[in-house]
């Protein structure tokens, strides 16, 4: 993310020796900058981004004397703003039966995983059986072209050619699909 | 409230912070909790019955300079540890220094003494309430810590946890030799360092639910 840096440390730095008028502005030009981080992490749920962001100023604001002024401020910034994300998603993992947040992310990417496939079943159903069986052999099962020959019986150029002309039609049906 | 709204009440009362203010804050914490370790200490075990000629042996400055330069070496880790941006923890080595200077101690110490007087030399008469000790006055300084972090803003508890727990074990060394009645430099790496130790775990598992912000 591109902030500016000198101008924030420089508002930080007058705060931290007292200047009350660079504190204000400094919370203030955080506001639309903390809101572009976090929106940009927590997809929709407006509400959770502006809570997300007033904890993190109130944070700023009590907890300003962990800055250290030799450091850079962005990342002292942005380590408490991935701190206060972090606990937020820690909070709402306590109230399922899942505990940390690991397992939340995996499952996350699980459910996209399994809407792939799905989605991939779909398209593949479409397709000539020898096609979409070779297919799955040689691009999703991770088998070689010998193998997935031995495994359906069928030469090896036909393997190719049926895993070619499979895909070559997915393609065109998907692109036709998106226009 | 909005956050503008926020943003105007946060403003309104912002003093001026002065450098080193996470080490002063630290250090305060710290220091309110040895003042009531020592107290225990004083009041429950008393103070060695010759720490007045204890003091001028080597022996007694060893063993303090060992737990008083590992507090220090734990204090400048807390001090990284209690920032938002602590990715690299830097000084991490400097622990090894009084461990090793006190090895090498033990070692000549070991050399100069007959091999039948040294299981007694190690346990002492005391080895097995010294790290307890320890840990017990451990506990008010820890304490101390905790408020201390009140106002600092640790991301990695785990770590923080520790070496909160880790300075204040040291600490609480330090103010044990004033009871301690051993002398070998074994003794001290041994049981002493258990001890810090077992703070130090102490101080890992509870970081996480007691450091929280």
């Amino acid at each position: 993310m591109r902030i500016d840096e000198e101008v924030l440390r420089g508002l930080m730095v007058d705060g931290l020796d007292g200047d009350v008028a660079a504190h204000a502005t400094l919370l203030h030009r955080l506001v639309p900058l903390l809101r572009g981080f976090y929106r940009r992490r927590m997809r929709g749920a407006d509400d959770d981004v502006e809570d997300l962001v007033q904890e993190t100023l109130i944070a700023v604001h009590t907890r300003r004397s962990t800055y250290d002024r030799d450091r850079t401020f962005g990342a002292w910034l942005f380590a408490i703003a991935r701190y206060k994300m972090i606990d937020q998603f820690r909070r709402g993992a306590r109230l399922q039966p899942l505990d940390g947040l690991e397992d939340q992310l995996v499952t996350a990417g699980f459910e996209d995983d399994v809407t792939a496939r799905i989605d991939m079943d779909e398209l593949l159903a479409t397709l000539p059986d020898k096609q979409s069986r070779m297919i799955r052999a040689t691009r999703l099962q991770g088998l070689s072209v010998a193998e997935a020959a031995q495994a359906g019986g069928i030469g090896e150029s036909d393997v190719k050619v049926s895993v070619h002309r499979g895909l070559k039609t997915l393609m065109a049906r998907v692109h036709g699909a998106r226009r | 409230m909005t956050t503008d709204d926020l943003v105007i009440r946060l403003a309104r009362d912002a003093g001026p912070v002065r450098r080193g203010a996470v080490g002063r804050r630290l250090g305060l914490g710290i220091a309110a909790g040895a003042v009531v370790s020592a107290m225990l200490l004083i009041l429950w075990l008393g103070p060695r019955d010759d720490l007045g000629t204890a003091v001028q042996r080597a022996s007694y400055w060893i063993k303090w300079g060992y737990t008083l330069s590992l507090s220090a070496a734990a204090l400048a880790l807390t001090v990284q540890l209690a920032r938002p941006d602590s990715d690299r923890l830097r000084g991490l080595w400097l622990t090894a220094i009084p461990v090793v200077l006190l090895a090498v101690v033990g070692l000549l110490e070991l050399a100069n003494t007959p091999r039948s007087d040294w299981m007694a030399m190690w346990l002492g008469r005391t080895w097995m309430a010294c790290p307890w000790l320890v840990l017990l006055f451990a506990i008010p300084i820890f304490g101390g810590l905790l408020w201390s972090f009140r106002r600092l803003a640790p991301t990695r508890l785990r770590a923080a946890g520790a070496a909160a727990g880790f300075t204040a074990g040291a600490f609480a060394a330090s103010v044990y030799c004033l009871h301690c009645p051993e002398v070998s430099a074994i003794f001290v790496l041994t049981w002493y360092s258990l001890g810090i130790l077992l703070a130090t775990l102490l101080g890992s598992v509870l970081g996480p639910r007691l450091l929280r912000w």
